[in-house]
């Protein structure tokens, strides 16, 4: 995995965009595992079919992805162990570099690790990069594990260098020069960037048990707990996780849980919890495919509907989907700020191909991004103390109560999962039952009213087709339409839930042909635009479910079989 | 409901709505003499109610409070003490929710040594949901659920809590409130994880566990008859299910607890924490 974070950062140190993807089996160790990273001066979106350069660290590598190297692409192998004249026949107008990886272990007695590191060395001279970028690297990823080991990297790395300088000094045909202006850029995976920004929100707990695709999540803010003065907490099971977050955010803490589909049903119960009580909660909630255990490993959109309608009983909640991890440190933020104003769950939806991929961005974007934690109606002491009798579950116009911690003077009150009164006492009074949820469903028409953000057209207006799509899927999209502009544009939706009816109606009305892309195979955006707007949009669709994400490619194809 | 509620520190709320002769009286009117010894106020402290005719107490004491899900009040309370470890926080559940339906959550609690005090109501009996076997039914007992008796042997709690690195367990009953009232205050006092398992009649729905049958059986334990700091003995005492029936502080001891631990909590309470945080210097690594 480090070696294609490694040749991301090589490309961004020296000035040009990167996009990761990668594939590998639900295993600990071994399987066939491949990472694939896009470079390009302009911003990549997705990844692609076609590859330029195929390193093959053994054989099966090659018999699995010869189809996809582009003509005139190159393919790095081992030449001396694997015997490759049986592929005679197949050899299309590959350049193919014989790369001794196996030799070059043997003969500097090196770790068979080190592979990696060849394989980086070569690439670099291939692409005419610059190794000192490469070294850098090395050195500060093994910064503290001391000089031997960082000379042990820069060795393999070095070896595998001169190794093609001296068998193919050509190198590719497209290069990489460091180029005359390197923009700082991060190259940041979904989960670290969305761990960064409930850092910048001030999250203060966060909890969960391992799932991926939202482990690495924790992995991240268990690093960074101590620094951020945020308690991570590994719990027994997804229940405890979510039930500890809900008491560390009653009593005033910033709080969040992370998960997949199977943690997130174990959660279900206390998400309504959430709603009830009008306990602000952040939810990372990282799709797979599913059924039950599924395929841990790859990647789907398919519980968009399931977490809609998580939770027994009827209570708002409030959905995110970001498209890229721009959208995703920025919809993070925003998550806590909608969650503190409206009390009630915030749920944002990623999946395995945003959570686990590296993507390039600005530094400065992030940098300067502004924005306000803003804890809606949370009392300040001054505020608490001109309250006579404080009550938790007030009758406002808007639904939301003015919100006291316990601990507080002058907030005696109580949370209850029973339906309650205004001061938080247990009621059965039809009255009382029926005041306290148009209190809480006031809350969505409030939200509509000021956070309502309707979906965002991308490329050109008057385009013919418009696909319309939803969270990661956003990438794909964009990646066709540098191939295609012009013939069609992207609505696409990262505000979920709640929907303001009239608007998306209008502007539904408003298109011309539409296509659907998901990354599912019932197209549940689909399903629930025409449950809130009654516009039939399955006419047209492009749905894959087959634990792959949607290539730009295949967009292409889709759009070319409607015959725009 | 007479709604009666007032925010002196009486701590007294809604008139209950228990049975007649229900052993949850003895175990309110301990509480709330607790709390008064305590020096607590109803705003001064936190109480996570379960779900159950204990966790209905929510209504009859008036105290800053979470009421729960079913099984879930451990992990709430865990997370506020973890939130604001100046709050004492006591949870007060059955014994179907927190060794049924929140079992796990028990034995995690205790491993943590979490800082807070866990008050079960033990009926051995489901009171709320009329009347089903609870985890500590005594092995044949007949009710709706298990019309020709549990099958299961009965649950032990002192022993399950003991052995997952409680520190403080004890037994107590609702039938003698003096005595409870000192298990609850030195339950509260004590630093980690407490519980106090309270052996408590129902008068409705369980007719051999009476107060009869729990006075021909309960002792009293003392510095002559129990040393609680020693682990075996301690387990040996938990033993002791249904022929003598020990109360009294039947574990205790010290070890560290889960915020001792936590460096982020050093300087101030999770909840006065700073919030806004430079993050340039969490930005470099990804460059």
């Amino acid at each position: 995995m480090t070696t294609g974070l490694f040749l991301g950062k090589i490309a961004t140190r020296s000035g040009y965009h990167a996009f990761e993807y990668s594939e590998y089996p639900s295993l600990i160790r071994g399987g066939h595992n491949i990472i694939e990273v896009r470079i390009s001066d302009e911003k990549v979106f997705s990844q692609e079919k076609k590859v330029d350069v195929l390193v093959c660290l053994n054989e099966e590598t090659y018999i699995l992805h010869k189809e996809e190297v582009k003509e005139n692409g190159m393919v790095v192998i081992d030449q001396e162990k694997i015997d490759m004249t049986k592929y005679r026949n197949l050899v299309k107008k590959f350049t193919y570099v014989n790369l001794p990886f196996n030799k070059i272990i043997k003969d500097n007695g090196l770790a068979t690790v080190m592979i990696n590191n060849i394989a980086l060395g070569a690439l670099t001279y291939l692409l005419g990069a610059e190794i000192s970028i490469l070294k850098s690297l090395i050195s500060e990823q093994f910064a503290r594990k001391g000089e031997e080991i960082i000379n042990k990297n820069i060795k393999g790395v070095q070896l595998g260098y001169e190794s093609v300088k001296k068998s193919n000094s050509d190198g590719y045909h497209i290069k990489i020069p460091k180029t005359k202006e390197v923009i700082p850029q991060m190259y940041i995976s979904g989960n670290e960037i969305i761990g960064l920004g409930s850092v910048a929100a001030g999250c203060k707990f966060y909890a969960a048990y391992p799932m991926t695709p939202s482990s690495a999540l924790l992995h991240y803010l268990a690093s960074k707990g101590e620094k951020a003065g945020m308690v991570v907490k590994h719990a027994e099971d997804e229940i405890s996780v979510i039930n500890m977050a809900l008491g560390a955010s009653w009593a005033g803490v910033r709080s969040m849980v992370g998960t997949s589909g199977g943690g997130f049903a174990l959660m279900v119960e206390s998400v309504s919890l959430a709603g009830i009580t009008e306990t602000p909660i952040v939810v990372i909630m990282g799709q797979r495919p599913g059924p039950a255990t599924g395929m841990p490993t790859w990647t789907e959109q398919g519980d968009l509907l399931f977490v809609l309608h998580a939770g027994h009983g009827e209570f708002p909640k409030i959905l995110l989907a970001p498209g890229d991890i721009e959208e995703a440190f920025k919809l993070t933020i925003e998550a806590f700020n909608l969650a503190d104003i409206y009390q009630t769950p915030v749920i944002l939806l990623g999946d395995k191909y945003l959570q686990e991929g590296h993507q390039s961005i600005e530094y400065s974007r992030i940098k300067n991004y502004e924005f306000k934690i803003d804890r809606g109606k949370l009392l300040k002491r001054e505020e608490l103390d001109k309250i006579k009798d404080y009550k938790r579950y007030l009758i406002t116009d808007d639904g939301i109560s003015p919100r006291a911690l316990p601990g507080m003077k002058g907030s005696l009150h109580q949370v209850n999962s029973y339906e309650h009164i205004e001061d938080g006492h247990t009621t059965e009074d039809a009255q009382q039952r029926s005041k306290q949820v148009d209190k809480r469903n006031r809350k969505t028409e409030t939200f509509l009213k000021n956070h309502t953000r309707l979906p965002v057209l991308y490329g050109d207006k008057t385009a013919p087709l418009t696909i319309i799509s939803w969270g990661s899927m956003k990438g794909p999209v964009l990646q066709a339409m540098k191939e295609w502009n012009g013939k069609f544009n992207l609505l696409h939706f990262t505000y979920i839930w709640p929907l303001p009816q009239k608007e998306l109606t209008e502007m539904l009305k408003g298109l011309n042909k539409t296509l659907l892309i998901e990354n599912n195979s019932t197209a549940q955006l689909g399903q629930l635009l025409k449950m809130v707007t009654g516009i039939e949009l399955e006419n047209n669709k492009l749905l894959k479910y087959s634990g792959r994400p949607i290539y730009p490619e295949e967009v292409l194809e889709k759009v070319k079989e409607m015959k725009i | 409901m007479n709604a009666s509620t007032t925010s002196n520190p009486g701590f007294s709320g809604y008139f209950p709505t228990w049975c007649p002769g229900c052993g949850n009286f003895g175990i309110w009117a301990a509480l709330k003499t607790a709390f008064s010894k305590l020096g607590y106020n109803p705003e001064s402290f936190a109480i996570v109610y379960g779900i159950g005719c204990s966790g209905n107490m929510n209504d009859f004491l008036w105290v800053n409070s979470f009421h729960a899900l079913h099984g879930r009040s451990l992990p709430n309370a865990i997370g506020i003490k973890i939130a604001n470890r100046d709050l004492p926080v006591i949870v007060i559940a059955g014994d179907g929710d927190c060794y049924g339906e929140g079992g796990n959550h028990l034995i995690h609690a205790a491993r943590g040594n979490h800082d807070i005090t866990v008050i079960i109501h033990d009926n051995r009996v489901y009171g709320l949901t009329t009347g089903q076997v609870a985890p500590t039914a005594i092995k044949g007992f007949k009710a709706k659920s298990t019309p020709s008796g549990i099958i299961e042997v009965e649950i032990n709690p002192v022993a399950l809590s003991v052995s997952q690195g409680a520190t403080f367990v004890a037994q107590g009953f609702s039938g003698d409130i003096n005595h409870l009232v000192d298990l609850i205050v030195m339950a509260v006092e004590h630093r980690g994880f407490s519980l106090v398992n309270v052996f408590q009649p129902c008068v409705t729905f369980n007719h051999k566990t009476t107060y009869q049958w729990y006075r021909e059986r309960i002792y009293k334990l003392s510095n002559d008859n129990h040393d609680p700091s020693d682990i075996t003995k301690a387990l040996n005492k938990s033993l002791e299910l249904e022929g003598k029936i020990p109360l009294g502080v039947i574990y205790k001891n010290e070890r560290p607890i889960y915020t001792d631990s936590l460096i982020q909590l050093k300087d101030q309470p999770l909840i006065e924490a700073k919030l806004d945080i430079d993050l340039s210097s969490f930005m470099a690594e990804f460059i």
